[in-house]
């Protein structure tokens, strides 16, 4: 028995106290709420009907344009639908407001010309480009009637339409990537043609090459081209714009967009098509939905001037996701994407579709501002007053409990240190920030936390009282207090809990924090509380003198 | 007689330290319910005239912060909103003092974000200061009546929740005992805020639930104690209030010792936080705290376990004794012994000396190592 509680005092020591150096020794501190540090908090949730994905998509979108902008410590937190994008630091609001704003909105745009960033080449001249280049094909997904597409012909480079840029020199042109579209229906017999062709032979995709050399390069690179140009807002679907793909590789020139990616219907998904990883999604039809696709599929498949490279970019936020070549002139029912995916890639552009066909229209709620003077006042005020406060609490229990209130001020100790490292830890992996009102709410548990001590104390006088020994009082008292302990401390944390799940706001930072100080109640009075008084107990100085002004040498019967 | 003699010396201070107090809490149930019935009408009615003062985030509006300089006071404010097109009547403008600076504070309804911006340059412009020291805080009243919306639901799933745990893990008459005094907890630190008239903001509701939490603490503490005496006293014909009052004062030293523990903190929060260092984020936290945990820890014991008296008298059990209840030496014996049996002799013994003697018969500190007689066993409910 004293060698298990000797274990559970020295382990809960050893963890406390090892994951409070780890936590120095990592520099993992507590990061401060918008409130205690100054800044900017941007709350936006999405109005009417959007796709769960596209919200988290629309967070990691957020994420990045703040972290590309390097804002110290954000926190971008999702609670429930709404997105809260705290920038502690920021001060300029309509910059603050710019950024948190995406739209989730997929663009189906033709190219109009494609350049690859390979500054280190500067010849960098058509046909076997295709290394880097996404090599896309669109097919109609009509199941097993479509047979494979060679994996030569995936890769096949469209076109060498090579047009070295005057303004760039290390920029040049050349047509890449190849991506087919093609139509899935079940009608569809000319699509086999397409695909079934045979392995190196690049029939269909010479004449699509020869299609773009015929009639847009001339126009479309050479005078929208020019780097220098500005390109019109890659947000507004009528304008030219000029965006990259997502790892920067490629610069595309993008004409005005046919539609957008609620053309298709919510059930993209990544696939094994034609033996390697694909994108099967599906249309609606009518006007919105398949109508829409099919114009620009079929001027895409023309190689009109509208879309003279014959590739439909998919466009996200101002990002290329994909670029494939349309292999069809008309598409019912499905449209496959395939190409040289890894697993990953076609996963990543299964979900922009999805998002894309219900994109989350977000919409600001609420904005606040703290000014930094401010916050930091109140960090200050609340930390002095809440130590002193602390220490008045232990002051007041050194009075009443004499020597015993050592414990208390060891398990109080104990407990703010566990509560620091949790929160600091989270702050450097989840993104917790510590606000006004989770110090608070530390501030306030003291006072719950105390007050274990106070009913273990107390239950152990009674006991002590109706005349058994020390050793004795001490389980005896700290089993039923224990019992009073947790019966109190669940109906705590069922509060915590609740409020957590339910509440969005500074009242959610609180229930966390109400919880954790709860949780570290419970975990003190078993693993600390419990063995150091038992083992207190046990000991002859403390047997020998009185406690709680209870004279327990008296340990006769019959007083009178 | 040496015990007796010492017990007879303590003063009531020493009688409580010691958990000797023979307090009849149940005699004076009546005074508890009459103040707070008056303080809870007094909510109600507060309540209904003056209503709460809401802040931004639960009625949606713009707020606009600019320092005050000699070019920017709440006249050159309020011309700033009417040459926008604001109306000015509802405007609440009011002026901020945090440390050595000060700041106007302008509310209006619900704008767009382009007079946002509008506003925010043109009160720059006036108050010859930089544009970003002017900040805006915004929340659409959508928005505002979401999150309103949201805490009353989380607060009703908090109260089934914690209702049907107490009823498993005590019974329904406590669950339904500890519900009416926590509500009357929030009830009057809401009538607080609505008399003073407070802003009711987020960290105003923080408060409120932390509020809530305590009260419902500091009652199942005081509770635990009650179902453990029902238990030992389960054998002998005592009152229910006898009870009560015995448990009560058993854990009145805790229920102290609790409370000053978690108003000492909120105390120096308040008094040192808002007043010394002149915080304002702290002082309206603070007042909300104090006054919950007041009336917590003055609700456990003035009313749930009078309440769960009061209820519970109606059980078959404690029917007959309703009414009678202990008090003084007879009470006391029952705390300190923790047996009903006794009582009688020690009634018995006081009739026998007489008035006066009542006094020397104080219990024992040091009691026999009585154990309680062995509890009927209970009938299944």
């Amino acid at each position: 028995m004293t060698r298990r509680l000797v274990i559970s005092l020295t382990g809960l020591l050893v963890v406390v106290l090892g994951s409070f150096v780890g936590n120095v020794v990592a520099d993992n501190k507590p990061a401060l709420g918008l409130d205690l540090q100054g800044g900017i908090s941007v709350t936006q949730e999405p109005v009417g009907k959007f796709d769960s994905v596209s919200l988290d998509l629309a967070v990691e979108r957020i994420r990045e344009r703040i972290d590309s902008l390097g804002v110290a410590e954000p926190e971008i937190i999702r609670q429930g639908n709404a997105i809260v994008v705290n920038l502690p630091g920021v001060a300029n609001q309509e910059e603050a407001l710019r950024l948190v704003q995406v739209t989730g909105a997929v663009l189906l745009r033709p190219v109009l010309g494609s350049l690859q960033n390979r500054p280190t080449d500067p010849n960098a001249t058509t046909t076997t480009g295709n290394d880097s280049a996404s090599t896309t094909t669109i097919e109609s997904s009509d199941t097993a009637g479509v047979t494979t597409t060679t994996p030569s012909e995936v890769t096949t480079t469209v076109a060498p339409v090579t047009t070295t840029l005057a303004g760039g020199p290390s920029r040049s042109l050349p047509m890449v990537a190849t991506t087919v579209l093609e139509s899935t229906a079940v009608g569809a017999t000319d699509a086999p043609t397409l695909t079934a062709s045979p392995p190196g032979d690049t029939v269909v995709t010479t004449d699509v090459g020869s299609a773009v050399t015929e009639a847009p390069t001339a126009q479309a690179p050479t005078t929208t081209m020019d780097p220098s140009n500005f390109f019109g807002d890659p947000s507004d679907p009528t304008a030219i714009v000029m965006v990259d793909n997502t790892d920067g590789s490629e610069t595309y020139q993008l004409g005005p967009a046919f539609g957008t990616g609620e053309v298709f219907n919510n059930d993209a998904k990544a696939d094994i098509l034609q033996g390697s990883w694909g994108v099967r999604v599906t249309l609606h039809s009518g006007a919105t939905g398949a109508d829409l696709w099919n114009v620009g599929a079929a001027q895409c498949y023309a190689k009109t001037k509208v879309c003279p490279t014959g590739r439909m970019a998919i466009v996200l936020d101002g990002i290329v996701q994909s670029a494939p070549t349309v292999n069809q002139p008309s598409f019912s029912g499905g449209v496959d994407i395939t190409g040289s995916f890894k697993e990953s890639e076609a996963k990543d552009l299964a979900r922009v579709l999805k998002s894309g066909s219900l994109p989350v229209r977000l919409e600001v709620q609420a904005v606040q501002f703290v000014s930094p003077t401010l916050g930091e006042d109140s960090l200050h005020a609340a930390v002095v007053s809440g130590l002193i406060g602390v220490a008045l609490v232990l002051l007041f229990m050194l009075l009443y409990y004499r020597s015993l209130a050592l414990v208390v001020v060891i398990g109080i100790t104990l407990s703010g240190l566990t509560q620091w490292n949790v929160i600091s830890l989270l702050s450097s992996t989840n993104g917790l920030a510590l606000s006004l009102a989770g110090i608070a709410g530390i501030i306030v548990s003291v006072g719950v936390t105390v007050d274990s001590y106070v009913v273990f104390f107390e239950k152990l006088k009674d006991e002590l009282k109706s005349g058994r020994t020390l050793k004795n009082s001490a389980e005896r008292g700290f089993k039923s207090a224990w019992r009073t302990i947790l019966a109190a401390d669940i109906v705590s944390l069922i509060g915590a809990f609740t409020l957590w799940y339910l509440t969005v706001g500074s009242v959610r930072g609180f229930a966390f924090f109400l919880g954790l100080s709860t949780m570290c109640d419970i975990v003190i009075a078993w693993f600390f509380t419990r063995p150091a008084m038992l083992l207190l107990a046990r000991t002859k100085r403390l047997q020998r003198g009185r406690v709680f002004g209870v004279d327990n040498t008296l340990q006769t019967v019959g007083g009178v | 007689m040496e015990a007796v003699t010492t017990t007879q010396r303590r003063s009531a201070l020493g009688r409580l330290y010691h958990g000797e107090t023979s307090f009849d809490f149940m005699g004076k149930k009546k005074i508890g319910f009459a103040i707070s019935l008056t303080l809870i009408l007094l909510t109600i009615g507060s309540l209904l005239t003056r209503g709460l003062n809401l802040g931004l985030d639960f009625e949606g509006g713009v707020a606009w912060q600019v320092p005050v300089s000699k070019t920017m006071d709440a006249d050159a404010a309020r011309a700033v909103l009417t040459s926008n097109g604001i109306e000015t009547s509802n405007a609440k403008i009011q002026i901020l003092t945090n440390g050595s600076t000060e700041s106007l504070r302008i509310q209006v309804g619900d704008q767009t974000p382009e007079i946002q911006v509008k506003v925010k340059d043109e009160l720059a412009k006036v108050g010859k200061v930089d544009v970003n020291e002017v900040s805006v805080n915004s929340v659409s009243s959508s928005w505002g009546r979401s999150i309103t919306e949201k805490a009353i639901r989380a607060l009703i799933a908090f109260i089934v929740l914690v209702s049907l745990y107490i009823a498993w893990r005590f019974e329904w008459r406590m669950a339904l005992a500890a519900i009416l005094a926590m509500l009357h907890d929030v009830l009057i630190s809401v009538g607080v805020y609505s008399l003073i008239g407070f802003e009711v903001t987020p960290a105003t509701v923080v408060a409120f639930l932390t509020i809530l939490g305590f009260s419902l603490y500091d009652t199942i503490v005081v509770f635990d104690k009650v179902k453990d005496n029902l238990d030992k006293f389960a054998g002998s014909r005592t009152s229910m209030a006898d009870i009560t009052n015995v448990s009560m004062n058993q854990v009145l030293m805790r229920s102290i010792n609790t409370s000053l523990a978690a108003v000492l903190p909120v105390l120096s929060l308040l008094i040192l936080g808002s007043g010394v260092f002149g915080a304002i984020a702290l002082r309206e936290f603070a007042i909300a705290l104090l006054v919950g945990l007041i009336t917590g820890s003055y609700s456990s014991i003035y009313i749930a376990s009078p309440l769960l008296s009061l209820i519970k008298e109606r059980e078959a059990k404690y029917r007959n004794f309703r009414g009678a209840h202990a008090v003084g030496p007879e009470l006391a014996h029952m705390v300190v012994s923790g047996t009903a049996t006794g009582a009688k002799s020690v009634r018995r013994q006081a009739s026998e000396i007489g008035g006066s003697g009542s006094t020397n018969i104080a219990p024992t500190s040091t009691a026999l190592l009585t154990h309680p007689p062995r509890p009927r066993k209970k009938r299944r409910r």
